[in-house]
């Protein structure tokens, strides 16, 4: 039943659409190309499963066979390390491997490791360890490979990595909640540390005693560490997050203490001035700025009691000194901010002064500021929707005023041009030349 | 377009006094055909009943107004999102701009103004309001470039607005309506509207990283 002839091809497809329904069984199945490690299923790197499946072969299988290569002096770990690098992930372009070697810092970083490890194994060498031998530099070998495969792992790998360190199985045998977690620790915990010490106590009796105290004390240390990580782990996992409770509590304090000191009078304010829709309107406006300001940068708020040295700050100025003593609201667009200087003082003064008008003469409850900074000039527009006025026949002390503007930007060669008609609303357009 | 069917517009905003406000104000110019005062809840609800428009507060918990606009847009794209926030934070408004919003309001518009607003969002318009227009020109003229390094731009073009578009998003941004700008500069309304949509365009497709560098250094103004 291999070879199909071409004029069977029909019949054939008309049975496989008939057959559709039975879903397909789930046998280790076809060789599939090309060779990549696994992202879904996978245990550690995926290496196993994906070997499994491009030919077609029992995964389990499989994992058999490298769990009794890495028990052979640990050559199967070394192996499976350099598939794991060595092989694209699925649904990845490239492998670590190429990733690595892409990248000059990765390079460098594990340059500088091995050069060092290396150092030492020889420095080990040399003091007389030789018990470990080959299965020292291939466990050596491997712990290298893991190194890259962690730096070079993608996110979505390094996620997979860290849900494995969170797994039931790794907490419950580092937390002393189980007893078998207990048990278990305990048991290999107490093996190593005997071990290390029978290997100690045997200094002075025997040659190459350098070599039982490294590995006595290496022993011990391990045992000691399994014994009393799940300790160790909580009593850091426990600091960090009371530190974190304090931050919180902390901010929590703050924010409660700046909304009492404000919000809260704000609100008694209003709740007393209730028949004054005016005085509401301008408590409301001076609380939400507040807030605005408090909440763009908590640290700084109530701090700055220096004069303004900025365009938009200026400008938030006149907002806050025409809302706070006229009652009607001043919305102010800045683009590009800019640092103070003589002309941009002059035209902000200028500024100050329309908008002063427009809360006072216009009726309109709203004026809107409109500041640009350019390359070669600042420009300003003051705009009310309210009453106008003809600008002919203006009553004497606001022709003062509006005289005032335009001298001011004369004076530093700029320029005021007041455009309004009665009915339609004033705009002052301002403009002085940067230098 | 804008005459008799009432636009069906859904209210998403987690504040239930902002939502009795929004629709005692729009009572009798629009038809709000539901609400939501959160994520998970807004996003199914919006995807079932299909409206014009959504009214969309841009703070809320559980990955704010964003959150929402993404998870509808997947689902149906043709859906139009108009921003309402009391935030002024520029990377707020810029990332919902950019995810498809139409449009960026503040709670304290008038009425009809916000009425107009929907209106013309649910014709295909865009609506800024003075403070977007206030954003949208400080991010494109920006010239500096940090460190001195020029992205290389895939579509010049998306990257600069014209004289016109910038003329028109200065008048926005001093305080005027679309039909005083239209007499302004002497243009009709329309040209109007299609020059603010194509800002939007822009906006929401210029692959400028000054964009969201330049929003991300603005917390306030």
């Amino acid at each position: 039943m291999t070879t199909v002839s071409p004029c069977q091809t029909p019949v054939i497809s008309k049975k496989i659409s008939a057959t559709k329904t039975v879903p397909p069984k789930r046998v280790p199945g076809r060789p599939q190309r090309p060779l990549r490690r696994k992202a879904e299923g996978a245990i550690l790197g995926g290496v196993c499963s994906g070997i499994a499946k491009r030919f077609g072969v029992q995964t389990k299988t499989v994992r058999r066979l490298a769990v009794v290569s890495v028990l052979f002096l640990a050559s199967g770990l070394v192996l499976y390390m350099a598939l794991w690098i060595g092989i694209t992930r699925q649904g990845e372009d490239e492998s670590i491997f190429t990733r690595a070697r892409s990248d000059k810092r990765e390079k460098e970083i594990l340059f500088v490791v091995s050069i060092a490890v290396l150092t030492l194994l020889i420095a080990l060498r040399t003091l007389g360890l030789h018990a470990l031998g080959v299965f020292l530099w291939l466990v050596t070998l491997s712990a290298l490979e893991a190194l890259v495969a962690w730096r070079g792992s993608s996110s979505g790998e390094r996620d997979h990595l860290h849900d494995l360190a969170n797994t039931s199985f790794v907490k419950t045998s580092t937390s002393s909640d189980s007893w078998q977690g207990v048990a278990v620790r305990t048991g290999v915990g107490v093996v190593f540390a005997i071990w290390g010490i029978s290997l100690m106590s045997r200094v002075g009796y025997e040659q190459g005693a350098a070599t039982y105290v490294l590995v006595g004390l290496g022993a011990m240390v391990i045992g000691l560490f399994v014994l009393f990580a799940p300790w160790w782990i909580r009593t850091v996992r426990d600091l960090s997050f009371e530190r974190r409770a304090r931050i919180r509590a902390q901010d929590r304090a703050d924010m409660a203490a700046h909304v009492h000191d404000s919000v809260m009078q704000t609100l008694s304010l209003i709740q007393r001035s209730a028949n004054d829709p005016g005085e509401v309107r301008r408590l409301a406006r001076i609380q939400e700025r507040d807030l605005r300001i408090w909440l763009a940068n908590p640290e700084a708020f109530g701090t700055s009691a220096n004069p303004p040295h900025s365009l938009a700050q200026s400008a938030l100025d006149i907002e806050r000194e025409i809302e706070d003593n006229y009652g009607v609201g001043v919305d102010v667009v800045v683009v590009s901010d800019i640092e103070l200087n003589e002309s941009v003082v002059a035209l902000l003064a200028a500024g100050r002064e329309a908008t002063l008008n427009a809360a006072k003469w216009s009726g309109a409850q709203n004026i809107s500021l409109y500041i640009e900074a350019e390359p070669h000039q600042v420009s300003m527009f003051v705009r009310d929707q309210g009453c106008g006025f003809d600008q002919n026949n203006v009553p004497a002390d606001r022709q003062g005023i509006a005289r005032s503007i335009i001298e001011r930007m004369n004076r530093h060669g700029g320029m005021a041009v007041i455009r309004s008609s009665p009915g339609t609303g004033t705009e002052v357009e301002l403009r002085v030349p940067l230098r | 377009m804008n005459t008799n069917p009432l636009r069906r517009v859904f209210l998403v905003d987690d504040h239930a006094l902002i939502r009795a406000g929004i629709r005692a104000e729009l009572s009798g110019f629009v038809e709000i055909i539901g609400e939501a005062d959160e994520v998970p809840a807004a996003i199914e609800m919006i995807i079932e009943r299909v409206p014009d428009v959504v009214l969309l507060d841009v703070h809320m918990p559980d990955g704010g107004g964003l959150a929402v606009l993404e998870g509808v847009v997947k689902a149906n794209p043709n859906i139009k999102f108009l921003a309402l926030s009391v935030s002024d934070a520029a990377e707020d408004v810029i990332a919902i701009i950019r995810a498809g919003a139409r449009g960026y309001v503040t709670k304290n518009i008038e009425g009809p103004e916000l009425v107009e607003a929907i209106i013309r969002t649910a014709g295909g318009d865009a609506v800024f309001s003075r403070r977007l227009a206030g954003f949208v020109l400080d991010a494109f003229s920006s010239k500096e470039h940090p460190m001195g390094v020029i992205p290389p731009a895939l579509e010049p073009e998306l990257d600069q607005l014209t004289p016109r578009e910038i003329e028109v998003l200065r008048l926005i941004a001093r305080g005027y309506t679309y039909k005083e700008i239209a007499v302004q500069l002497d243009i009709s309304i329309k040209t109007v509207e299609s020059h603010v949509s194509a800002v939007l365009r822009k906006l929401q497709l210029s692959n400028r990283h000054q964009l969201s560098n330049w929003a991300a250094e603005r917390r306030l103004l």
